[in-house]
């Protein structure tokens, strides 16, 4: 008989989700997967925009109110690291530019009903453009409108309390969220004595272990162009993959095309790389070093290197460019 | 017997220490509560073992030369394998075949006659290494044969990491029984079934000194007792015993802003031969865009003669017979270039391609120039005619 390679599918923020467990019998890989699940949908709860009670969304709900307010240890340590991330990224990684998506339509399905309206309150534009005229670029000044309230900058965070000084203004984890609770997850199926498997969510994966003979998983790097197919195999027993990509939320327009990665200080899209892959011991790290790296452009390759990490960028005409320690390594 | 080093400084690369190459960002992320688990003694924590296995052919030749003569020449094709044994263990093998020919190593410059030699040497060795939770144990054998000489080695090394695994300490130990049967019992006819056995004490520190800084520091003795001469030699007579005790210090230095590495490094070493050697090591290892790597370096080493080491006469015309010499009681003497006083200088580059994330080439060329009047603060040894050497080495590697 050989030796149990166990697969839990589930779905969770917004995608396809896998916790595997090998060398464990079934029932008992069940119960730790569950565990590990259970903890991927605690920080989803926790921090989902879309959820009313989230504790982003009461932190979003006081902007502009002129109250600073207290937040829990886990998050204070997500907003330090949303702070590092900023500064180390020389401001191309900022949890506030999540607002820009008001003015760009990246959902899956066109004319998707939305809200119009002129800007209100002390901030800025708060509504999205007209529903059946999406799926194309917005004007200059919607985006204008827009970037007063982005900025990490002008977030008051300290002493345990935070502050969003103009209305309008959004905290967005989602450049992070689901790596977060990836490696969160890992750490739970290794406290409870798993030495190999891994945690893939939507295709951020972070390892618990090698396979039960001590050999790499072999992780498969989705082409950006190429639906289904792989742009490369990646072997690791440890540590994390990631990518970030403008295939995954996207529009095209006059042959152009506009995905969901955007400067925060313009407003628009990223164009340079098509895909950034990222090898690091967290997956926190790999998922926050790809999207840095996909908005630093031509900087990319020396940045990834500063970093230390194993990385494979696919460029605009659909090239490759790997590290020069393997990704695996 | 037969050497490829071109000097006495050593190859081994430092290894790089991840945590000390993690970029900020990584760091910040590691920070995170929960984001690794503390403390764990998982294979992800372990020492070091391997992920996978790697099989490795390489070929190298060495040339040297002295005006107008090509000396020693070797071709050396050798096999590296290593195979990871589940996740705390690991074997790794090699062998090697020489094949030496050309000119046996000259008297002194002065005599012009050298008499032409061949030979085979065929070595291998194979090691076990334990790795465990911050620490790691490693057994070696090893045996070289010639026809003339034969060499049995054992050695065991431990490692062991801080927790906070920024300082890892190294220990080692050798062994080795050396039985030398010079062809018709060489120049006196009583070099058979000699004997030489050498022991080894190492003891090293790493230290990660910051992100982009690691250094080492390697203190190394050893003691061997028997057959020290050169059985071929007309008149050598070397001490029955060598005390050797060198220092090595190395820094490696990341370059954020390319990604490249300085590795620096100096040793100190002397022995009872009264040779004191220093050793001054420069590389830089330059990543380029494509999976080319490519590592420029430079030594310069120096070393005071042996103080049984016998200049070269003035006039070439005689054969250098020591003062004082007697069959029955030789005096201590040599006139082995290797234990006079002189500098030496070598350059070369080395490139490393990867092909596929598996398959690697690697190139690497070196040449060496000694001459007696580049000796650190001395004039060196008198007499001798300026040696040079050529090393190329090719090699793929794959991993498995």
């Amino acid at each position: 008989m050989s030796a149990p390679d166990l697969g839990f599918q589930f779905q969770a923020m917004a995608s396809a989700c896998e916790v595997r467990i090998a060398g464990l019998p079934e029932p008992q890989a069940r119960l730790l997967a569950d565990l590990a699940m259970a903890e991927v949908r605690r920080i989803e709860a926790k921090y989902s925009r879309y959820r009313p009670d989230s504790v982003l969304s009461r932190l979003n709900a006081a902007a502009g109110s002129g109250q600073a307010q207290p937040v829990d240890e886990e998050t204070a340590h997500l907003l330090d690291f949303a702070g590092q991330l900023f500064q180390l990224s020389d401001g191309l990684f900022d949890v506030t530019s999540g607002i820009l998506r008001r003015a760009w339509d990246f959902h899956p399905t066109p004319g998707r009903p939305k809200l119009d309206g002129p800007p209100w309150g002390a901030g800025c534009a708060q509504h999205g453009p007209g529903g059946q005229q999406s799926r194309r670029p917005p004007e200059d000044d919607a985006l204008a409108a827009l970037l007063p309230c982005v900025g990490w900058a002008k977030v008051r965070w300290s002493g345990g309390q935070l502050a969003l000084p103009l209305a309008g203004m959004e905290l967005d984890f989602g450049g992070f969220g689901k790596e977060y609770a990836a490696d969160r997850a890992a750490t739970v199926l290794q406290q409870h004595g798993v030495r190999h498997g891994l945690v893939n969510l939507g295709g951020d994966i972070r390892l618990v272990g090698p396979r039960l003979d001590g050999s790499a998983w072999w992780l498969g790097i989705q082409h950006p162009r190429l639906a289904g197919q792989t742009v490369a195999s990646v072997p690791l027993g440890q540590g994390a993959l990631a990518t970030s990509g403008d295939y995954e939320r996207y529009f095209e327009h006059q042959g152009v095309r506009y995905c969901h990665i955007l400067d925060p200080r313009s407003g628009w899209p990223v164009r340079h790389w098509q895909s950034v892959s990222v090898v690091a011991p967290a997956c926190l790290a790999a998922g926050a070093i790809s999207t840095v790296a996909m908005l630093k452009g031509a900087q990319a390759p020396a940045f990834l290197q500063a970093q230390g990490v194993g990385y494979l960028l696919v460029d605009a005409r659909g090239e490759r460019h790997a590290s020069e320690v393997a990704l695996g390594t | 017997m037969s050497s490829h080093s071109l000097d006495a400084s050593p190859d081994a690369a430092l290894p790089e220490a991840p945590v000390a190459q993690a970029g900020a960002l990584v760091l910040a992320a590691l920070a995170l509560p929960g984001v690794l688990m503390m403390g764990a003694a998982t294979p992800v924590q372990a020492q070091g073992a391997p992920e996978s296995g790697v099989v490795g052919f390489k070929y190298l030749h060495y040339q040297d030369e002295q005006p107008g003569l090509k000396r020693v020449q070797v071709s050396s094709p050798s096999f590296y394998i290593l195979a990871p044994l589940g996740p705390q263990w690991s074997i790794e093998g090699s062998a090697v075949v020489d094949e030496v020919s050309g000119a046996s190593p000259r008297w002194h410059s002065s005599v012009s006659s050298a008499s032409h030699m061949h030979d085979d040497r065929k070595a291998g060795d194979v090691k076990v290494t334990r790795y465990m939770e911050r620490a790691s144990y490693a057994l070696g054998l090893s045996t070289s044969s010639e026809h003339d000489y034969r060499s049995n080695a054992v050695s065991g090394n431990a490692n062991f990491q801080s927790p906070d695994k920024n300082t890892t300490y190294h220990v080692g130990l050798g062994l080795s029984r050396d039985r030398i049967d010079a062809v018709n019992g060489g120049f006196l006819n009583n070099a058979l079934g000699k004997k030489k056995n050498t022991h080894e004490l190492m003891f090293g520190v790493t230290q990660a000194l910051s992100r982009i800084d690691l250094a080492q520091l390697n203190v190394t003795y050893s003691n061997g007792k028997g057959f020290f001469n050169d059985p071929y030699k007309a008149f050598d007579e070397r001490p029955g015993r060598r005390e050797q005790l060198a220092l090595l210090g190395r820094w490696n230095h990341h370059l954020e802003g390319d990604g490249s590495t300085l590795r620096a490094s100096y040793r100190f070493y002397h022995d009872s031969f009264k040779i004191n050697a220093h050793t001054l090591g420069l590389e830089w290892v330059k990543p380029l865009s494509g999976g080319l790597v490519l590592t420029p370096l430079l030594r310069y080493y120096s070393q005071s003669a042996a103080y049984f080491y016998g200049n070269a006469l003035a006039n070439p015309a005689t054969l250098p017979v020591p003062a004082n010499y007697s069959v029955t009681n030789p005096p201590l003497y040599s006139g082995d270039h290797r234990l006079s006083a002189f500098g030496a200088i070598t350059y070369g580059m080395k490139a490393e391609y990867k092909v596929t994330p598996d398959w690697k080439l690697d190139a690497k060329l070196e040449q060496y120039e000694q001459r007696s009047n580049w000796r650190l603060g001395g004039s060196g040894s008198t007499g001798l005619s300026p040696l040079s050497a050529t090393l190329v080495q090719v090699g793929v590697s794959r991993r498995f």
